[in-house]
């Protein structure tokens, strides 16, 4: 008997305690800064090393490459870039490697559809979706100019 | 007696038999102090000796087979990165890093602690250039390529990386073959010249457990038996398929090995063979073994040590189902990861799936 | 005429109480059971053969999703058993946070384990509490590596993400706030009645065939076999720090319950030793090749998760890629003991033995 009145004194005690949930869809959630969430792209910055598609656990990149329209400058430049959602495992390794920063994780999670085929994001998508862009990338892959190598 | 004071009771009785515990943990304590407090490379052996990975920070376990050139290197890499140096200017740095790691080495062999070996600093000399030559190639490279920064052509990086592999391969190779003049504590820098034979501190396990093997199974039992020194010099015996049963009831039950806990089965399919592995460890003395066999790939078959050790009961249907070994013996073989009527064994190197799509 | 019959029951793969995809098929005789058959395979994967194909750091993400309540442990095998074959040197600030990582997970761990063990018994409110609990811890790791459930924070040489002052001092925190919770939970349920009336004395087996049958963690130490891979074979920086094992006696479930919140507690005793050694500066990767090919070989490496051994078998050729990587995973081996216990045993007690044994399914399959 004594056991079961000192759990319901704990039970009582946890009634006049302050509430830890969190009303979801009309509270919005605020992730830390490190969050892995929807990758964000920026086209003018990646030069189509295909470290990303390479690393990529479960092979989602796919994109392609063009030679650089202005016939000064030398390499890439980036003509399609898709990711599909189905299988990105949101890990990060693709921007761990990238050596130019192109491709950074923001804090979006929300990526619910009603359809499969809306998971397949291409670059356009990508390059908008440029709210909550992860500050601290800690891209420890690639070399970062004038920082040096895996840092 | 309430029920209170049977929980305070049992409560009491879970107090863990700890007073042992962490007077172990204290003596560990103690003599990691110790080791640390001297010459790091030196005194890691005594350390070793309890049986424990001696210094706290390698994690390698091959720390144990004492040799120079690998204590040096962990011991300067732990002190550069302290003080926090940057040595990661380009992708390059990793082989010159290394080399002038040895050029250092080199230079400062007669000014340490430990008394230098007539046959070492040749040795490492060698090595010192040896390791040179890919720095100085990859110098001349990078001075011909101008930025190291930006997409590095994907051959220049690996090719240096396989080159500092192949250097370190070779250092591997020397130190395995001066390995553990170990034993005695100054022995860092070597104290004699290189034996002939590589005396770790397993060795006179090894062979215990290859005597015993012999005398409970036969002579022809074992086809080889060496020391893994990657993975801290585990004693592993290669058995033949015929004797393993009488091969592991001798090492279950034998007083001086007591391998009553089977860790681990694990199946392997080299494409000329099957293997199985299995991980034994004692609960008495804590010491480890590993015993291999090996089997035909046509008609793989081997007998089943579920009778000896339970827990290898799934262990086994799991190699049966996605390698195809057949153990007999065994009370129930049947698939267990794979649906019940699935074809084929997926873990083989040359498994094909019937429906690529799945 | 009335007449018995056997009766075949489907605990199936969709049942609150088997904590995730797993189908056990009973002989009921009345209410007692007469055998049990255990099938699994609903939540295999492939990650072992999939590995063959990746690198080591791609396979680190795949480590997380073994034993999804418990992925930091998952983590350190891996790079453990790499490092270990390379011989790569960590750094003692990646080597702490590693450390308090992965103790942090183990009282997640076995939060959750409370939480749902007690919830399958028929207590609601518990499951809530932990919960609660674990969201705290759960935080501090998305604070730490970006993610609540799948870190992939470990790689090899180190750690990917550095902890910040701010971040330690949390946890600073989160240490009282959570002993003050376990007398909470004492209270509130290791006393109660008909708790122990269902716990005491059921799933009983003795120290031998726990040997015998590989068990490990609390469900080997509830024997009295005082076998803890921390303590016994030591890695990472456990030999440091003071902390106790606990032992049982009787060998069922209630001292396996016991054991685990004891554990909770000295894990809380490890992680205040650690934050006050925590060194002030230091990498938080070691000097790891670009490329990542350990020898030719192969190594087997074993640590203490909060299920028992988990173990990672890598055999190489000296590829980026392993050659063959069979992980030991300590729910699948503990599982086996389940047709012995059960038989004999009623239907109640099949859950509650069931849920003693602290399985995770992702890890049952691979």
């Amino acid at each position: 008997m004594k056991g079961l009145l000192k759990g319901l004194g704990v039970t009582f005690k946890a009634m006049t305690k302050p509430k830890v949930t969190i009303a979801y869809p009309d509270e919005p959630l605020v992730m830390p800064d490190r969050f892995r969430g929807i990758q964000h792209f920026i086209p003018e910055l990646c030069i189509v090393c295909n470290q990303c598609a390479r690393v990529c656990p479960t092979d989602c990149i796919t994109l392609t490459g063009k030679p650089n329209p202005d016939p000064e400058k030398k390499g890439k430049v980036i003509d399609t870039f898709d990711i599909n959602f189905e299988i990105c495992i949101l890990c990060d390794l693709c921007t761990e490697v990238c050596p130019t920063e192109a491709i950074v994780m923001t804090n979006n999670f929300e990526l619910a559809a009603y359809s499969r085929d809306d998971l397949f994001k291409d670059r356009q998508w990508l390059r908008d979706n440029n709210k909550n862009v992860r500050q601290d990338n800690n891209n420890i892959g690639a070399p970062q100019p004038g920082k040096g190598g895996a840092k | 007696m309430s029920d209170e004071e049977k929980k305070e009771g049992a409560k009491d009785d879970l107090e863990p038999d700890a007073t042992s515990g962490s007077q172990r943990s204290n003596d560990l304590s103690e003599e990691l102090t110790a080791a640390n407090d001297a010459e790091r490379g030196e005194s890691r052996l005594s350390a070793a000796e309890a049986g424990t990975e001696s210094a706290v920070l390698e994690t390698g376990a091959n720390t144990d087979t004492s040799d120079p050139i690998d204590l040096e290197r962990e011991s300067r890499s732990g002190s550069t990165a302290e003080s926090g140096v940057e040595h990661r200017e380009a992708d390059q740095e990793t082989a010159e890093a290394r080399a002038a790691r040895a050029a250092t080495k080199a230079a400062t062999e007669g000014g340490a602690a430990s008394p230098p070996a007539p046959a070492d600093p040749e040795r490492e000399a060698k090595l010192a250039a040896a390791a040179e030559a890919p720095a100085a190639r990859a110098a001349a490279k990078a001075a011909a390529e101008g930025e190291a920064a930006g997409p590095p052509a994907p051959a220049d990086p690996e090719r240096e990386a396989k080159l500092a592999v192949a250097a370190e391969a070779r250092a591997a190779r020397a130190a395995a073959k001066a390995a553990a003049e170990g034993g005695t504590p100054s022995a860092a820098s070597g104290s004699a010249e290189q034996p002939p034979a590589a005396t770790s501190p397993r060795q006179p396990e090894l062979d215990g457990l290859v005597a015993l093997i012999r005398d409970a199974a036969g002579p022809d039992a074992i086809e080889s038996a060496t020391l893994n020194e990657l993975n801290g010099d585990l004693p592993t015996i290669i058995v033949q398929s015929d004797h393993l049963t009488a091969a592991a009831n001798a090492l279950k039950s034998a007083p001086q090995t007591r391998f009553t806990y089977l860790r681990n089965v694990s199946g392997v399919d080299y494409e000329t063979h099957l293997e199985v592995v299995y991980h034994l460890v004692s609960l008495t003395t804590g010491r480890d073994a590993a015993i291999k066999v090996k089997a035909d790939r046509e008609q793989p078959q081997i007998p089943s040590v579920t009778p000896i050790w339970a827990t290898a009961n799934w262990n086994e249907r799991e190699i049966y189902d996605l390698l195809g070994i057949h153990f007999t013996g065994h009370p129930d073989l049947r698939r267990i990861m794979m649906p019940d009527d699935w074809e084929g064994h997926p873990l083989r190197k040359d498994y094909a799936p019937l429906d690529p799509e799945v | 005429m009335i007449r018995t019959e056997e009766l075949l029951l489907n605990v199936g793969p969709q049942h609150p109480s088997t904590h995730g995809v797993f189908r056990i098929i009973v002989k009921l005789d009345g209410e007692v059971i007469t055998e049990a058959t255990p099938v699994m395979g609903y939540l295999h994967r492939g990650t072992e053969k999939l590995a063959e194909e990746l690198t080591y750091t791609q396979i680190i993400p795949y480590t997380d999703r073994m034993d999804y309540v418990s992925a930091m442990t998952n983590n350190y095998v891996l790079c453990h058993a790499v490092e270990t074959m390379m011989g790569l040197a960590v750094p003692e600030r990646a080597e702490f946070l590693r450390l308090i990582v992965m103790e942090l997970q183990r009282v997640a761990s076995h939060l959750v384990w409370w939480g749902t063990y007690l919830l399958d018994i028929g207590a609601m409110s518990p499951f809530l509490y932990a919960f609660r609990d674990r969201e705290t811890i759960v935080n501090l790791f998305n604070e730490l590596s970006g993610a609540r459930l799948t870190y992939n924070y470990m790689r090899v040489g180190g750690v990917k993400w550095d902890a910040t002052d701010a971040w330690l001092d949390k946890v600073r925190d989160f240490l009282p706030y959570m002993e003050k919770k376990l007398v909470e939970y004492d209270h509130l349920v290791s006393g109660n009645e008909i708790f122990l009336a269902r716990i005491r004395g059921v799933g009983r087996y003795d120290a031998e065939t726990a040997i015998d049958y590989g068990l490990s963690g609390a469900n080997l130490r509830c024997t009295g076999v005082d076998w803890d891979l921390r303590r016994t074979k030591p890695y990472s920086l456990y030999e440091r720090f003071e902390f106790d094992v606990p032992v049982g006696r009787t060998g069922d479930c209630h001292d396996r319950y016991l054991i685990r919140l004891e554990e909770i507690r000295q894990s809380l005793r490890i992680l205040r030793q650690a934050l006050e050694q925590f060194p002030s500066g230091g990498e938080t990767m070691g000097k790891v090749p670009r490329v990542i090919r350990p020898p030719a070989g192969e190594v087997y490496v074993a640590i203490e998760s909060p299920r028992g051994e988990i173990g990672c078998h890598i055999v190489s050729k000296g590829k980026q890629e392993p050659y063959r990587l069979k992980f030991r995973r300590p729910s699948f081996v503990n599982l086996q003991i389940l047709p012995k216990l059960l038989v004999g045993e009623t239907m109640t007690n099949l859950i509650t033995i069931l849920g003693g044994i602290d399985i995770v399914v992702g890890e049952v399959d691979c």
